[in-house]
């Protein structure tokens, strides 16, 4: 028979408020349970031993994904990363998220992951974090203090670090509305199909008409504690027409800022090299999808 | 604590005692003896413990056994009807997809709820549904083949 | 007869064991359980080298449902090992690698023990930590094994200080063959560590009666070997352990030497219960074993029409903490590193160095995939100098039909120019350069030639006919999925000619097996098969013995006929061996039961042809031949590649079962292609780190091309059953260097360690941009 040593509970609350109760009175050992990818993964090999597990599963609110009237979408910290992959609410610049999230693990993870499990836990090579910061997402908090919204970037505060304070848990990510004409696009280099990312490059970006770009928002992933975005080099290829060297510049600005580490994926140096060159293609990728069309 | 679940599996509903951390593979093979299920990683990389959770591919080492009360649990062992394998288990079979069988279950469970998705899969569709279960012995061209085979033959 | 029809020789009939592993009903290792059972679990090491100074148990046996813990100091002091008697069942005295288990718990749940194994305190002295070979050999490093010299060594070992072996082998004169050349290239070349990563992980199971005798069931290669080494480690009587084996989930030569079934006997025999314990992924990783990472010199010389003329190669081997099957590892790589030409004047040396890692010893190719990268990548650097196509090149120098090997060993069949002729056809090698590539992507083809042994010590097989004219086959092979027990179940049923269902397999047991070595070597359909042939042969005789005077005929008319019939040739009078049993078991004679044993005895070396020493096996096996061509794309942005198709033409001597042999050569080729191009274990300092599947990474379904084709050659074995040779390996030896290649087509350049992931090749690429 099964014997158990440590005193643990289980909860399965149905609305955030109870959850937030219920972590709140465990204190700091109690975890919330969402798919269960990572924090399972973890308890198994015995680095994490919470006192009390809250489950988010049966929590409606958190399940539903929501295109909202203004043109912003609400995804639920619920939703599954397949959910996510094929959301057909996620439209131009939104498909950086659908993007990274069909790219996560495989299939049979992707069914159990959550972005709101995805995003607590802030893996830096993980797909989500370059995705939401590009796609200038807002992440929605729930507390003992109520509510609050604040944007991705300042969400990820670096290795496995998170903006979130304890007893507090994510409830969804909000989308702003983007323009029809805007793209979204998430590129990852990884050893081996569905590994975390090498490196990972995410972008939104709109043109004017005449071609140039008007608006875009970069960052890059699995180059240090989360999620990296240069505003310069942003500014860099806005107004251009995305010239080689108005690339090149645009990532000798990026990589200045990156802070990658040697680990069993690759080393830094590797990092820095292969950054720039996947920044070229990427936005090569994206001339060819938008040359068929004009 | 451990606390008693219900969990069904198979069809039939099993009262177990488990703790909170208790995963859902780990009930399966120790109380309710259904070895089908390997543990090769404990992680949900390999695949190996892949059972269907309300009809959908999970990890059962990486599913909580008390969250999925009121759900419905197939394992390799319920997979057959009525004593009858499943087309996906006879096309295995047919295609020699099998050396040391260690992978198998997580496969035909993997395989089998993505041809009820997708009766008329491309080679690469295939790929892709299985790329999360690792097989180690047979370069996977043979269980490719074998749900090609399943698929041509109208089945899951 | 028909032996497709009776699923014999050359049928592909499904596995005997199909229908229980489509079901979940196969057990392993970890399905088995007896009443009363206690679960162990084993505490690892935190440090590489060190003194032990003592244990602290008392947190550890305060855990409620700790019945037992044994350490180092509850163990006998015998060592074990396949070639140098220098390991011990557990840690005794003394620490030598990081992970090494220290101590053994046994608990009423798993949980219990891992929880109480957590809490074992061992104090421990320190000792500088040799993590390289380069470290081992400095002068004054400290030594990992003070008693080398005293260990028992099965070989002529050149053994001292922490230089585990030397082995040296030369033909020809080689500086003379140096002189002789127009062009001599030299690089070095490395590989990396690989992990089996048999999807099983490691574990065994012990029950004890009341006489004391135990039972001891483990996923395993060899149950012979596993009895030969808790008995040498624990210093038992062979009769009172009985192996057995339950189905095994791959080995690749993981499960061929013991891993913790000696821990196990131990703690049943302490405990007087049966004790059973499983490994988890990251102590599988930890502390069994890996492929040796190589450092390959070599030097070729050639004459201008590309004729080799000298070749010298030295390696340099990490043998890990304890030798294991390290020295046959050497030796067999040495033996291998020519390839399969014919090179006149040849030294191949070679050093094998203990380290404070993990141990490393037997995965498939035997260190042969290591050599062979160094020696293909080679021939194409000189094709490339000469001008020539690396097939001619290769083509040029072709070992033939009747050269001897290296060394001086007998080749009886080499099917090796059909296998060129083959893959060179199939893969359309000559328009290679016409395929194109994506944008952003390179096209490279590669080509690689292999050869591999099947064979090694001792086999035997018995064969017993039932009263109802069926038969039992026992071999003592242990089937690991590649699926021997089938095939050797065709080779009994084509020789006796009855239908395959008329065999019945035994499952191996070393109280009623004939002795087996191993399923290793890629031995079994070889060595085993001779003796199912050999029994078979027996058991014709002592039928035949029966109907002569059944029929009232000579022995000498009398014909074996499909279904299980002994026939007067010429005549419809027949025996069937039904009624041949029944006279056998209750009226003349005796019971039928055909036996043969046999040891692979053909020499390795002539001392007439090759000068050698610290050779670890003097009979070594039969030839088998490759040809492999793979067609690849590298990015290049990234440098990551992928291989796109691959034509492995593959000399199997007689394909029993072709569609196994497809499933060895594909398996085969993809094992090879995680070695070639993502698979490397990584230490950090002296610490494993990468020991889980999250960050040691091998090939999905995605990353492995569908179009992998299987070209199966047979050029038939005079001595083998039915003139089948190997299959196992020899379809992984070419995979790492065929791909090198391919990428040094693409890109201009050859990367020379592996695995050759994205950085080595972007780094290379940019090597030749900036050359340029």
């Amino acid at each position: 028979m099964l014997t158990f040593m440590t005193k643990q509970d289980f909860h399965k609350p149905t609305t955030v408020e109870d959850a937030v109760t219920l972590l709140k009175e465990a204190g700091e050992d109690a975890r919330p349970i969402s798919g269960g990818a990572t924090l399972v993964a973890l308890m198994n090999a015995r680095l994490v031993q919470p006192s009390r597990l809250v489950s988010l599963s049966a929590i409606e609110e958190l399940t539903q994904c929501t295109h909202q009237p203004d043109g912003s979408v609400r995804i639920g910290a619920m939703r599954r990363h397949r959910q996510t992959a094929f959301e057909s609410d996620l439209k131009a610049a939104h498909q950086v998220v659908s993007g990274a999230a069909s790219q996560i693990a495989n299939p049979p993870v992707r069914n159990m992951g959550t972005i709101g499990g995805s995003i607590s836990f802030a893996d830096p090579a993980a797909d989500y974090p370059p995705s939401l910061v590009a796609a200038n997402a807002e992440i929605e908090i729930a507390g003992p203090e109520g509510r609050r919204c604040i944007p991705a970037e300042d969400f990820f505060l670096g290795w496995y670090e998170t903006a979130l304070e304890p007893g507090e848990i994510v409830t969804a990510v909000i989308l702003p509305p983007v323009p029809a004409s805007s793209i979204g696009q998430y590129e990852k280099l990884c050893r081996i199909a569905g590994d975390f990312a090498l490196a990972s490059i995410a972008m939104t970006i709109d043109f004017d008409a005449s071609n140039t770009v008007s608006t875009l928002r970069l960052a890059v992933g699995g180059c240090g504690g989360g999620p990296v975005r240069v505003e310069a080099a942003e500014d860099a290829l806005i107004g251009t027409k995305l010239e080689t060297d108005a690339i090149a510049a645009a990532a000798e600005l990026l990589v200045a800022e990156l802070d990658p580490v040697d680990d069993v994926r690759g080393s830094a140096e590797y990092r820095l090299k292969v950054v720039p060159r996947l920044l070229q293609r990427a936005f090569n990728n994206l001339i060819n999808i938008r040359e068929p069309a004009q | 604590m451990s606390q008693p679940v219900t969990l069904t599996v198979n069809g039939k509903a099993n009262e177990v005692s488990c703790g909170a951390t208790t995963t859902l593979l780990t009930v399966l093979r120790d109380t309710l003896a259904l070895t089908g299920s390997k543990r090769g990683c404990n992680q949900g990389v390999c695949g190996a413990c892949t059972v269907l959770v309300d009809g959908a591919p999970m990890r059962a080492c990486l599913t909580l056994a008390v969250n999925t009360e009121g759900q419905s649990i197939t394992t390799i062992e319920g997979l057959p009807e009525g004593g009858d394998l499943k087309p996906i288990q006879q096309a295995i079979i047919d295609s020699d997809a099998v050396q040391c069988g260690f992978c198998t279950s997580g496969m035909i469970l993997t395989a089998h709820e993505f041809l009820q998705r997708n009766s008329n899969p491309s080679i690469d569709d295939i790929r892709t549904a299985l790329s999360g279960n690792i097989c180690r012995c047979s370069g996977y061209r043979k269980i490719v083949d074998a749900v090609a085979l399943a698929a041509s033959r109208g089945g899951a | 007869m028909d032996g497709l029809e009776f699923n014999g020789v050359g049928s592909s009939p499904h596995r005997l064991e199909i229908m229980e592993k489509v079901t979940g009903a196969a057990e392993y290792i970890a399905d088995l359980s007896r009443p009363n059972m206690l679960h162990a679990a084993i505490t690892q090491s935190t440090v590489a080298h060190a003194k032990i100074l003592g244990y602290d148990l008392s947190d550890a046996l305060s855990v409620p449902g700790v019945v037992c813990i044994l350490t180092g100091e509850d163990f006998p002091d015998g060592r074990m090992g396949a070639f140098i008697k220098d390991e011990h069942a557990i840690a005794k005295d003394k620490i030598r690698y990081f992970g090494e288990p220290v101590a053994v718990v046994a608990a009423e749940t798993e949980g219990i023990a891992r929880e109480a194994a957590k809490r074992v305190i061992v104090k421990y002295e320190e000792l500088p930590a040799i993590l390289s070979p380069e470290e081992g050999l400095a002068e004054g490093a400290a030594i990992i094994h003070e008693e080398l010299d005293d260990y028992i060594k099965v070989f002529p070992a050149i053994s001292s200080g922490n230089m585990a072996s030397y082995t040296e082998l030369n033909e020809g004169d080689l500086e003379a063959g140096f002189a002789q050349a127009d062009l001599i290239v030299e690089g070095t070349y490395e590989t990396a560590p690989q992990a089996h990563l048999a999807i099983e992980p490691c574990g065994a199971l012990a029950d004890i009666d009341k006489q004391g005798r135990v039972t001891l069931w483990s996923a395993n290669q060899s149950v012979f070997r596993v009895q030969a080494n808790v008995c040498e480690s624990l210093k038992m009587p062979m009769g009172k352990l009985r192996c057995l084996t339950p189905r095994v989930g791959g080995g690749f030569g993981n499960k061929m030497e013991p891993h913790i079934q000696p821990l196990v006997v131990q703690m049943c025999q302490a405990t007087k219960r049966p004790v059973k314990m499983i490994l988890n992924r990251e102590e599988d990783f930890e502390c069994v074993r890996a492929r040796h990472p190589f450092k390959v010199r070599c030097k070729t010389g050639v004459k201008k029409d590309g004729t080799i003329v000298a070749r010298e190669v030295e390696v340099l081997l990490d043998c890990g903490a304890f030798g294991d099957d390290s020295p046959g590892v050497l030796g067999y790589s040495l033996l291998m590193c020519l390839g399969p030409y014919r090179i006149p004047n040849s030294k191949a040396h070679g050093k094998l160095v203990y380290t404070n890692k993990l141990r490393f010893g037997a995965f498939r190719g035997f260190g042969n995939p290591q050599v062979a990268f160094a020696g293909e990548t080679q021939l194409d650097q000189i094709a490339e100098k000469l001008g020539m196509d690396p097939l001619d090149l290769r083509q040029k120098n072709l070992i033939q039909p009747g050269d001897p090997w290296f060394g001086g060993g007998k080749v009886a069949s080499n099917g090796l120019q059909e296998c060129v002729d083959k893959a060179r056809a199939a893969s359309d090698w000559d328009n290679r350069k016409s395929r194109t590539a994506p944008k952003g992507k390179r096209r490279g083809t590669g080509v690689a030639l292999a050869a591999h042994i099947s064979g090694l010590l001792g086999t035997g097989a018995i064969i017993r006919v039932f009263e109802d004219g069926s038969v039992a086959l026992n071999t003592g092979a242990v089937d690991i999925g590649q699926g021997s027990d089938t095939v050797l179940s065709q080779m009994c049923a084509e020789a006796l000619k009855i239908p395959l269902e008329k065999v019945s397999l035994a499952s191996p047991d070393t109280d009623g097996s004939p002795y087996n070595w191993g399923t290793t070597a890629s031995r079994v359909t070889y060595t085993t098969g001779r003796a199912v042939v050999g029994a078979a042969a027996e058991v014709e005789k002592q039928l035949k013995e029966h109907a002569a005077q059944m029929l009232e005929c000579s022995e000498m008319d009398l014909e074996l006929r499909p279904g299980g019939i002994v026939g007067v040739s010429g005549s419809d009078k027949e025996v069937s061996f039904h009624q041949i049993s029944l006279r056998a078991h209750w009226a003349a004679g005796g019971p039928i039961v055909g036996h043969h044993t046999w040891v692979f005895n053909q020499p390795t070396v002539d001392p007439k042809r090759a000068v050698c020493s610290g050779i670890p096996f003097p009979q070594v096996g039969v030839f088998s031949f490759g040809c492999l061509i793979v067609d690849t794309l590298t990015d290049e942005a990234s440098g990551k590649t992928e291989v796109v198709e691959a034509w492995s033409a593959v000399d199997v001597g007689r394909a029993i079962n072709p569609s196994s042999v497809e499933g060895q050569i594909v398996g085969g080729f993809v094992q090879g292609m995680g070695f070639a191009l993502t698979e490397e274990m990584v230490w950090d300092g002296p610490k494993l780190a990468n020991p889980t599947l999250l960050d040691y990474k091998v090939p999905t379904t995605l990353d492995t091309p569908y179009n992998i084709h299987s070209i199966i050659v047979e050029a038939a074995e005079p001595d083998g059953p039915f003139g089948a040779k190997g299959a196992g390996e020899i379809g992984l030896v070419p995979v790492p260097a065929a791909i090198a290649n391919a990428i040094a087509d693409a890109i201009g350049g050859h990367v020379h360690s592996l695995p050759m992931k994205p950085e080595k090749v972007l780094n290379k690429m940019l090597e030749i941009e900036d050359a340029t």
